[in-house]
């Protein structure tokens, strides 16, 4: 395939054509699903291949992507993308600009503990079967769910300044369910997080222990279901990692997306209120926060040696002791920031064209472990399992509900309460944070699932984050 | 032979097996603009057969890219020896079996029809005509072009085409980037009207050029836009369905044949209505036909798909919830806005979230135009707002309808770029909850 790609950039690699790049994958994905016990779905997707051309021809982006690989369809592509380019530069102003890169040639071939292509599927199945039957049998449990997914992507990423790279990633998500009824409402928990995408193989299923924990969820659910709801119009919040990696993701990583800032994605998944005179000088935080974008991290998902436009792998700072620093960006928009490239810029697969994405989006860790900052909590509430999440065009207005909250009093856990629901604006939220724990709480969570781009596009990713608090947050939202 | 006859002829292939195939050929022509100037044209083609082969009630599901016979049949083969060691669901009981075929008209390419000069042509004078008022546009312009074959081990070898055009466009100032929207979405470009279409985003522009001002938290009295209570309305079908009865999430549950919404609301699921984006089946290949969901306001008819109906000993119906119908009322918009002291419109709405589907309890946020209404008129724009309501409440307070519903394109932005239209009215709602300002446009 390497000669194919090789072959493709040497046709594009023309007078009219000032940048091109090719991209091919080769994506394996496997689903296991078990629904009330019973295995409703197993399937899979494999040697799913994908090809996609990105030409600047006349000061305009032109894309074009297959599944079909014949010599007829790739030429076709080819001339698709090119004349993509030249036709829609009538309806340019301002020619894109691109600056040339220093050519990169590398591999990179992650080898999982466990491989889930190569192990035996009867295994998987039992192992997910034991679960799934764990689930039920409780009468207040009236549903319940196990799902499992493995990917596994081999990439050709090659351009017109002579990068080319391979590489080859495993990442796997696995999550348990249950709802629990006592015919007047109903409560659901879940494990191990909505932010429980990984990279690795099978070992990630194996180390989130999922068994370990039925009994946990299927207690927790049924007494939600009797369990008081936060009261106080303001308290102060302790955010678990699972759902922490979310409000940073949505408040903090999706609206510092530079291309958010030029409009370009408004149709679709909005603006940001950041503006590119607030770099350098907006607090967004208080003093204690430090949020980083890391491609260099090879225990996230969001890991690479060149981004899908060639840009080397790289770790940026975005907010520095509760500043505004930098913008995720690609070559384009860096250059109308005036800002290095941050190595952001990604497809799902090849025929997907590249987006700016995150990464490895990560708030850094601060000191004391989760025992010790609610001991040194008051008053106030540790949250934590997603159970829904919004914020607006802006990303500036969120708000978001847990599965489940615990009331702290005198720095002791006392009871829980359920669907926690709190919400904020963002730079004032993040300025309230007083208190973030240390490098032992500190770890990745991630998602398969951060969608972007229209058509749209489903992106890996992780967020590295430990457990923090936010001060005086209004907590009692109620429909 | 082509792929669509050998699939039949693999069926027959294989008598103790029950196969599923959904073949499909999809393409997009797919512009994204910005700041009144092309973002890039993407252009994609994909081929491919998902598959499920059921062996007894055991079952293992593919899918194959750029799929041939001998793809598949290497494949089926490979998979068999996986089946027998899997456990059963004991709740399948059968694939779809309902032959009833559409018309299966044929449909010209819009790819072709609606070419990337076409869209350049139409977008520089949408961007003309909203420049004077310093306002640029943004958003999509896409053409589709997709054929599935659904053909089954039950005899089942049907073909949908579609083709849909769609242009979201939103118009930006760019004083204070305060946003408005039209969208134009249908199978037929005769059916764009561009004078209407300009003219109705410039009307828009003008409402949007005036003061933003904030609102407090608190209950209002507002007019949604037929996209907003189109949005609420395809946010509920996630309890109109047999599965979520199964999985004990729906609002409906005992409570079909009552009354549970006021008596002026009647919504159908129309997929051959004239002015709306048309279907023939569901996804599993059963006729999609003209079904009332609620009706003056009782529940009437549960989305009932093959996997349930058998399941739950519910009537299959083929109803997919793409094509809702809400009856208009009596008054018109302005008597409706003109009956409001104060309260809002609302254009638009974003990132609805539930947080408890089985009581419609959800939050969002209003979008791409939210005014304030003032003795009767539109005034001033108000910033984006965040509601935390039921959505039954929502439908409980409405009190008017409007006497003209009009045709409203979604976006299903997953995968393959579903595009589906509802028809809907304003409608006015009492005590709308707003929970927060985001203090930005």
């Amino acid at each position: 395939m390497k000669k194919l790609v090789y072959d493709i950039i040497n046709k594009l690699n023309r007078n009219d054509i000032s940048y091109a790049d090719v991209r091919f994958t080769n994506t394996d994905e496997q689903t296991i699903y078990f629904e009330k016990g019973v295995l409703k779905y197993f399937g899979s997707n494999l040697d799913s291949l994908a090809l996609g051309i990105r030409v600047l021809a006349d000061g305009c982006w032109g894309f074009a992507g297959t599944t079909i690989l014949t010599n007829e369809s790739i030429d076709k592509t080819i001339k698709k993308a090119i004349s993509n380019a030249k036709l829609g530069s009538r309806f340019r102003v301002e020619p894109v600009e691109f600056k040339k890169l220093p050519a990169v040639q590398d591999s990179y071939f992650y080898k999982p503990i466990e491989d889930p292509f190569l192990m035996d599927d009867k295994f998987k199945i039992d192992f997910h079967e034991q679960i799934a039957k764990k689930l039920v049998g409780n009468e207040k449990i009236v549903y319940s769910y196990v799902y499992t997914e493995f990917y596994r992507q081999y990439k050709i990423y090659a351009n017109t300044e002579g990068t080319m790279v391979d590489s080859l990633v495993y990442d796997s998500m696995p999550k348990m369910y249950v709802l629990a009824s006592n015919g007047r409402e109903s409560m659901c928990r879940n494990w191990p997080g909505d932010m429980n995408g990984k990279r690795g193989g099978f070992e990630v299923i194996r180390n989130v222990k999922m068994e370990e924990n039925t009994d946990k969820i299927i207690e927790e659910a049924i007494q939600l279901l009797d369990a008081p709801r936060i009261e106080e119009e303001r308290a102060d919040i302790i955010i678990g990692g699972g759902h922490l990696a979310l409000q940073l993701h949505e408040s903090v990583g999706h609206a510092t997306e530079a291309d958010r800032i030029f409009g370009k994605e408004i149709s679709y998944a909005g603006k940001t209120f950041i503006k590119p005179q607030m770099l350098g000088n907006f607090r967004y935080g208080s003093d204690l926060v430090n949020i980083y974008s890391d491609s260099l991290n090879q225990g996230g998902m969001g890991y690479h040696v060149v981004d899908d436009e060639g840009t080397p792998g790289a770790t940026v700072d975005i907010v520095k002791n509760g500043i505004l620093l930098d913008q995720q960006t690609s070559q384009e928009t860096a250059a109308l920031l005036g800002v290095k490239p941050s190595s952001n810029m990604l497809a799902s697969y090849a025929d997907d064209i590249p987006l700016i994405r995150m990464t490895n989006f990560c708030l850094a860790p601060g000191k004391g472990s989760l025992d010790d900052l609610i001991k040194s909590t008051e008053n106030g509430y540790y949250i934590n399992f997603t159970k829904t999440w919004s914020i607006d065009d802006n990303r500036n207005n969120f708000q978001f509900t847990t599965e489940i909250g615990w009331k702290i009093e005198n720095g002791e856990i006392k009871h829980i309460v359920k669907e926690p629901t709190y919400y904020g604006i963002t730079p004032e939220f993040w300025a309230a944070c007083n208190g973030i724990c240390g490098p032992e709480e500190w770890e990745f969570h991630g998602t398969f699932h951060c969608g972007k781009g229209e058509p749209g596009q489903a992106m890996h990713l992780s967020h590295g984050v430990a457990p923090a608090r936010f001060k005086n947050i209004v907590c009692n939202v109620k429909a | 032979m082509n792929l669509r006859e050998q699939l039949v002829e693999i069926c027959d292939l294989y008598p103790d097996l029950k196969l599923n195939f959904h073949y499909s050929f999809w393409e997009t022509d797919f512009l994204r603009f910005y700041q009144s100037q092309i973002n890039y044209n993407i252009s994609k083609t994909s081929v491919s057969l998902s598959t499920t082969i059921y062996q007894g009630k055991k079952s293992y599901s593919f899918s194959l890219k750029d799929p041939t016979r001998e793809k598949l049949l290497e494949k089926i083969e490979e998979v068999l020896p996986i089946i027998d060691h899997l456990p059963e669901d004991p709740d399948f009981v059968d694939l779809e079996d309902d032959k009833t075929r559409s018309s299966e008209k044929e449909k010209a390419n819009n790819i072709e029809k609606v070419n990337l000069d076409t869209k350049i042509d139409i977008l520089q004078k949408v961007a003309d005509a909203v420049r004077p008022f310093d306002f640029k546009i943004y958003g999509t312009f896409i053409c589709n072009y997709s054929t599935l074959y659904i053909i089954n081990s039950n005899g089942l070898n049907k073909r949908e085409i579609s083709t849909p055009i769609y242009l979201e466009c939103k118009a930006v100032s760019q004083k204070n980037e305060v946003t408005v929207l039209e969208v134009y979405g249908g199978e037929n470009i005769g059916t764009f009207h561009e004078k209407k279409f300009i003219s109705n985003l410039v009307n828009k522009v003008k409402a949007a050029s005036g003061e933003v001002v904030d609102v407090e938290a608190g209950e209002y009295d507002v007019i949604l836009a037929p996209r907003c209570i189109g949005e609420y309305f395809l946010n509920l079908e996630s309890s109109m369905t047999a599965g979520s009865l199964d999985q004990k999430q729906s609002f409906f549950e005992g409570k079909l044949d009552t009354k549970v919404f006021p008596e002026n609301v009647t919504i159908i699921d129309d997929p051959h209505h004239p002015d709306l984006i048309n279907f023939d089946y569901n996804g599993d290949g059963r006729i999609y036909q003209k079904m009332p969901i609620i009706e003056n306001g009782v529940y009437k008819n549960f989305i009932v798909d093959n996997y349930y109906g058998r399941k739950l000993k519910m009537e299959r119906n083929g109803a997919d919830g793409a094509a809702l119908v809400m009856k208009p009322g009596g008054k018109t918009l302005k008597e409706m806005i003109g009956s409001i002291q104060k309260g809002l419109y609302i254009s638009s709405l974003h990132y609805m979230n539930f947080i408890n589907r089985k009581e419609t309890s959800i939050t969002g946020l209003t979008r791409d135009g939210t005014f304030l209404i003032k003795d009767g008129k539109i005034t001033k724009v108000v910033n984006n707002l965040r509601f935390t309501e039921k959505i039954s409440d929502i439908i409980k307070g409405i009190t008017d309808i409007e006497n003209e519903a009009v045709t409203i394109p979604f976006s299903d932005n997953y995968g393959e770029f579903g595009i589906y239209s509802a028809q809907m009215p304003h409608v006015k709602v009492k005590g709308f909850k707003i929970s927060s300002s985001t203090r930005t446009v």
